[in-house]
């Protein structure tokens, strides 16, 4: 009688091969691109330099923080690009009232497409990838009609969050790291860290167990949702104009990327959250490097296409343990 | 199945709908935007800066007379126009395109019809077709695409209904399946940049190209003027970097950061609209630069890029002139008056360099 | 009467289950044939065999005189064999005529669809079942009954020359099982093999005539249903003797409790669609009350109903006299109404997440305080219950997916004792887990209930259902026909009850 299910001797060592890649490959990946790009990019060891790509990726870390809970929960979230387009829109719209009424109303935005993609998924029993490719539509022809073409905003509040800093590091980037942390805490810590894994795990299960399962996935994407509209209002700060028709343009899928080689399953009920930071900073130092040395852009979505299938391979072989 | 599936997504479609328009409400009901004050910025100067045709017309190129399209003549005052936009007007050029048409069809007291196809071609096909059957006599279409409009086109030409194409080309046949294209010279616009960049950086130098759209023909076409000026007139100016911004602010701006920190040295920016220049100037106030140190020059002529000039940040912009309504309804005109047109008929934009870009900043859109 | 689809010898084994071994079956033409067995026998594996979804590993299939082999289920269907599935698999959103004749439309000139001759024969194949319907109309507007004929007229349109039918009445309105029976017996009579799966005895006897039972992946009768009468059927099914000698002490549980005498369970008139009609069990304290019958006799779906797991058409479920609101698994875990699911791995263990996780699932909110989980308490219930229940885990931060059955069913006991449960539900707690295993959960089941717990067992193992339980209900086609008490617990009595006339909803 044995208690653990155990293969021949090389599936297991493979087995433990890819287990590794998959936990791991992404900071492999990160420091491989560190090194490579110290030897090989001029001016790539500056402190400029590392602010620069450390503030390109903060918006794209924060909406994979959220794509992390809805993945983790067995979902995905398509419509955080349009939502970070909804938030740009709305804070725009209402800084006539002040910088911090429009900020809130932004991010009441987000919370409300995420209780609209929470409530198809939860009540209604909607797949995750239709419902928030519906608000992913609808939520952009939202933002579109508030706003219908790029506008500077001018407010003094947003232009220094977009480019402040303190003791060097910018706001932006210690947002994101302060997020980054928070969520990581939420996963770790809390109920609804732990109830999020076991739906995403097995959803059945988790309903038998008693577990507030609506509740939960509507409190997934409104998190996811809010999230989106803080990237939203950040991005907005850095370019000091509102641009809700290309803001978050493919957000989604940048954000998945992110997600999915940080090492978090697509089939739910893991989460990894210093993957996903790792995961977001590397397509960050990918796309980078591919622009630096000014490769033809097509090669960025190729290298891009190279890293998700790596990632998607590890996790699949794994999945057939 | 389950029975309840009819029902639920019913109710997820109805839920959908009134939650969104309940949002739309609540969002714009009490909105206050930064200067709803000075309702100034757009569009109030139409008329002034239509279009000129850039050569004489008359005996250059292939012209397209009434007998040999097939139509009959009519008066122009008392038809109706039908008139059917790309893109939802989203951006300056856009918005003011479709503002010229609408001005000039009002100064004529021409009845007009107007469509959006919202960027989906299959829309602006039936877009068309809708036109026609509403009635119009004459149409003015801005094509999203230049291939696919054969069978529509034709159906067009059996009413013997005159169109003239602004701002694309279709690839039919001029004359048969349309009168005219009215449209600017992207490859034209790319080598007056180059004039401007070489006189900005003297003739010498890196630069930096910002593209546009990957697949864009605007995006190729200015890439060609561009690179053949230069390589034809300042050989000393190198062309060292080639990424695109995706005509996007936000990724003119992401894409020079990179450049800035790998190429410190770089003199000067082209970027192919103005949009992805403006981010360019984003981003070398972030890092620091000062007006003029990186010579930027650009193609579109919106109202920011050229207080940008004024301000010192960009050296130069050429002018993509969106205002088609004159030269449209003028061609249309005489075309239905029994006077031949030209088929091509290419119209000369203006530029704005620090000489003239503060007298001229009411001209810009 | 001919041969028409026969197999000899046939074996299939997948990992770790030798699913048929050494069956030998013949369907003949004009002969309804019926194939039964509980869960495991294997009925379902020969189905795929015959039909060409598994190749079989050993044995040989014989079709009209010719050894034959399909590769695909494609194959056999082109062959003549037709099969019915339980659930439909047709396209809802298609019409009946289109559904009637998908992949082999009739077609006019130009090869476009001639949908007015469509329309007409499709009409003409349904009214020929004596089904009346608007074939324009979307599948879906029908109702099952009506959809199962159009499947049924499907593959007999397809000059099937044998039929297979996996409960096909299972989710059929009495009437609608009249006109089924009577397109069997005109399919019989035109002399195609009919093969017929089904668990309701009643229907067997009425539209069958020849039987095969298997049983643990063995063929253990074959022959003439006339020849069969219902206690031995329902014997050779369980395989258990009428009148065997019970061994004592095979199983781990002692028999006796000491029951309160009030019930603190009482669920009255458990009604739901093509399952319940109307059961009422009630629970003591410190009672074992096994639920008994064959498959799809409503076992499961009374305690899922009991538990909110499945929403109840009409009737009430009491804990200690406070009503509980039906079709919520929160409500009645609040009410202290515990379940171990029938299917383990989908709906009872989280497999990805940790022993500990698991153990804590159910009781987490009672272990936070703010949101925030209180880890110190989780370790120390889990510490508890690991040592007390005996689990066998390299820690407790190893994945439960990667346990044994008998250890992952420790664990689902574990969560659901850390919630102190008044009642616990417990569907089929010993399947699929090894003896020394099966034997300690026996024992611990023992335990609870003489600690006071009320226990529902319900459980296909003839001897723990009898040796385990105080008092066992009886269930047949969702109805109670039966209670042993007492001394009356026994196999003899409760093969019996399973195999009297009667009892049917209708």
């Amino acid at each position: 009688m044995t208690d653990l299910a155990l293969g021949g001797k090389a599936p297991a060592d493979r087995d433990r091969i890819l287990r590794y890649l998959q936990d791991y490959g992404v900071y492999l990946g990160v420091a491989v691109l560190l090194i490579l790009n110290i030897f090989l990019t001029p001016h790539f060891l500056s402190a400029e330099n590392f602010r620069t790509q450390a503030v390109q990726v903060a918006p794209v870390l924060i909406v994979a923080l959220g794509m992390a809970l809805a993945i983790g929960s067995e979902g995905v979230d398509l419509s955080v690009g349009s939502v970070m387009a909804l938030s740009t829109s709305l804070l725009s719209l209402y800084l006539g009232y002040g910088t911090w009424i429009a900020l809130i109303v932004a991010l009441i935005g987000g919370a409300a497409i995420g209780v609209a993609n929470g409530s198809l998924i939860a009540f209604i029993g909607v797949q995750p990838i239709v419902a928030t490719l519906a608000l992913m539509v609808a939520g952009r022809g939202l933002a579109l009609v508030l706003l219908p073409q790029l506008k500077d905003v001018r407010d003094p509040t947003m232009a220094s969050l977009g480019s402040g800093d303190v003791l060097g590091i910018p706001y932006l980037v210690l947002i994101a790291a302060a997020l980054a942390l928070v969520v990581a805490f939420v996963v770790r810590r809390t109920t609804f860290g732990r109830q999020l894994l076991a739906i995403g795990d097995s959803r059945p299960a988790a309903r038998l167990a008693g577990l507030p399962v609506r509740r939960v996935l509507i409190l997934v994407y409104v998190c996811s949702g809010v999230l989106a509209a803080v990237a939203g209002v950040l991005a907005t700060a850095r370019l000091t104009a509102s641009d809700p028709t290309s803001l978050g343009n493919l957000m989604e899928l940048s954000a998945i990327t992110a997600v999915v080689v940080g090492g978090t399953p697509l089939s739910g009920g893991r989460i990894r959250i210093g993957g996903t930071v790792a995961g977001a900073v590397l397509i960050q130092l990918l796309t980078a490097t591919l622009i630096k040395h000014d490769l033809p852009p097509s090669w960025t979505q190729i290298a891009q296409a190279v890293v998700i299938i790596l990632a998607v391979y590890a996790a699949r072989e794994r999945g057939k343990r | 199945m389950k029975p309840t599936t009819r029902l639920s997504r019913i109710s997820a479609r109805t839920l959908l709908a009134t939650g969104l328009a309940a949002s739309l409400a609540l969002a714009t009901g009490c909105a206050k935007s930064e200067d709803d004050g000075d309702k100034s910025s757009v569009s109030k100067d139409q008329g002034d800066s239509g279009q000129v045709v850039s050569e004489p017309s008359e005996g250059s190129g292939p012209t397209c007379a009434i007998d040999a399209y097939g139509g009959k003549k009519l008066d122009l005052e008392s038809a109706t126009v039908g008139f059917s936009q790309s893109e939802k007007e989203a951006n300056p050029f856009r918005i003011a395109e479709t503002a010229s048409i609408k001005a000039e069809a009002k100064k004529r007291g021409v009845k007009l019809l107007t469509a959006n196809a919202q960027s989906q071609f299959s829309k602006q096909i039936s877009d068309v077709q809708d036109l026609i059957a509403k009635g119009a006599d004459l149409l003015v279409i801005a094509p999203l695409n230049s291939d696919g409009w054969e069978p529509v086109l034709r159906s067009a030409a059996a009413k013997h209904i005159p169109i003239v194409t602004i701002d694309r080309k279709i690839n039919t046949k001029a004359c048969k399946d349309y009168v005219s294209f009215i449209g600017s010279d992207f490859v034209e616009q790319g080598k007056r940049a180059a004039d401007q960049m070489i006189e900005a950086t003297g003739g010498k130098g890196d630069v930096a190209i910002l593209l546009g759209a990957a697949g864009n023909n605007v995006t190729t076409e200015r890439t060609k003027g561009f690179q053949d000026r230069v390589k034809e007139k300042a050989p000393d100016l190198k062309i060292v970097f080639k990424q695109t911004g995706e005509f996007a602010r936000e990724k003119g701006q992401q894409v020079t950061e990179q450049l800035i920190q790998s190429k410190p040295g770089i003199d000067g920016i082209y970027a192919e609209n103005d949009e992805m220049g403006l981010g360019a100037v984003n981003a070398l106030k972030g890092a620091g630069k000062k007006a003029g140190d990186v010579k930027i020059v650009t193609v579109d002529g919106t109202r920011n890029a050229v207080q940008g000039i004024v301000d010192g940040w960009i050296s130069g912009v050429i002018e993509s002139n969106p205002r088609f309504g004159p030269l449209a309804f003028q061609t249309l005109d005489t075309f239905t008056k029994g006077t031949k047109v030209s088929q091509d008929i290419v119209i000369k934009d203006s530029a704005y360099t620090k000489d003239n870009a503060k007298a001229d900043l009411g001209k810009a859109y | 009467m001919t041969d028409v689809l026969s197999v000899t010898q046939l074996s299939k084994t997948f990992p770790g289950v030798r699913a048929l071994d050494g069956v030998d079956f013949t369907a003949r033409a004009g002969e309804v044939h019926a194939l039964i067995g509980e869960n495991g026998a294997g009925k379902s594996t020969l189905i795929k065999v015959l039909t060409g979804v598994y190749a079989p590993d050993a044995g040989e299939l014989t079709y009209k005189n010719e050894k034959v082999s399909f590769a695909t289920p494609l194959d056999a269907q082109h062959a003549g064999i037709s099969t019915i599935y339980q659930e439909v698999n047709l396209v809802p959103l298609m019409s009946v005529a289109r559904n009637l004749f998908l992949g082999r439309e009739p077609r006019g000139r130009l090869g476009l669809i001639d949908f007015r001759r469509m329309h007409r024969e499709a009409d003409e194949a349904l009214r020929r079942l004596g089904v009346r319907v608007d074939v324009r109309r979307p599948l879906r507007e029908l109702g099952v009954g009506a959809q199962q004929m159009v499947a049924l007229a499907r593959a007999v349109s397809v000059d099937a020359q044998v039929v297979i039918m996996d409960e096909p009445t299972s989710s059929l309105e009495p009437r609608e099982v009249q006109t089924l029976f009577g397109v069997i017996r005109m399919l019989r009579d035109r002399g195609i093999a009919v093969i017929y799966v089904s668990h309701r005895l009643e229907e067997l006897y009425e539209v069958c005539d020849a039987v095969t039972v298997l049983r643990d992946g063995k063929l253990v009768h074959t022959g003439p249903i006339a020849e069969l009468d219902r206690l031995r059927l329902v014997s050779l099914m369980l395989g258990r003797e009428i009148g065997e000698v019970r061994e004592e002490g095979v199983t781990k549980f002692s028999g006796e409790h000491a029951p309160g005498t009030q019930p603190v369970l009482r669920a009255r008139d458990l009604t739901m669609r093509h399952a319940l009609h109307g059961v009422s069990v009630d629970i003591r304290p410190g009672e074992v009350v096994g639920l008994g019958g064959l498959l799809g006799s409503g076992r499961s779906e009374t305690a899922k109903a009991i538990a909110g797991a499945l929403p109840t058409d009409a009737g009430s479920v009491l804990i200690a006299g406070t009503p509980v609101r039906s079709g919520s698994p929160p409500a009645a875990i609040r009410a202290g109404i515990s379940l171990l699911p029938e299917d383990r791995k989908a709906e009872g263990i989280v497999p990805g997440l940790s022993v500990r996780e698991n153990i804590a699932l159910a009781a987490l909110p009672g272990l936070s305080r703010f949101g925030l989980v209180d880890e110190s308490a989780i370790d120390k219930i889990v510490d508890t219950f690991m040592k007390r229940l005996r689990i066998k885990a390299s820690g407790p931060h190893q994945k439960v997916g990667e346990l044994s059955g008998g250890n992952q069913q420790k664990v689902l006991l574990a969560r659901w004792l850390a919630m102190n449960p008044k009642v616990l539900l417990l569907d089929e707690p010993t399947r699929g887990i090894d003896i020394g295993a099966k034997a300690e959960v026996q024992k611990l089941i023992d335990e609870l209930a003489g600690d006071g717990l009320a226990v529902l067992l319900i459980s296909s193992d003839m001897e723990e259902l009898i040796e385990g339980s105080d008092r066992v209900v009886v269930l047949k086609d969702g109805t109670v026909i039966e209670e042993l008490t007492g001394s009356k617990v026994t196999e003899d009595a409760l093969m019996r009850a399973i195999a009297t006339t009667g009892g049917s909803h209708d």
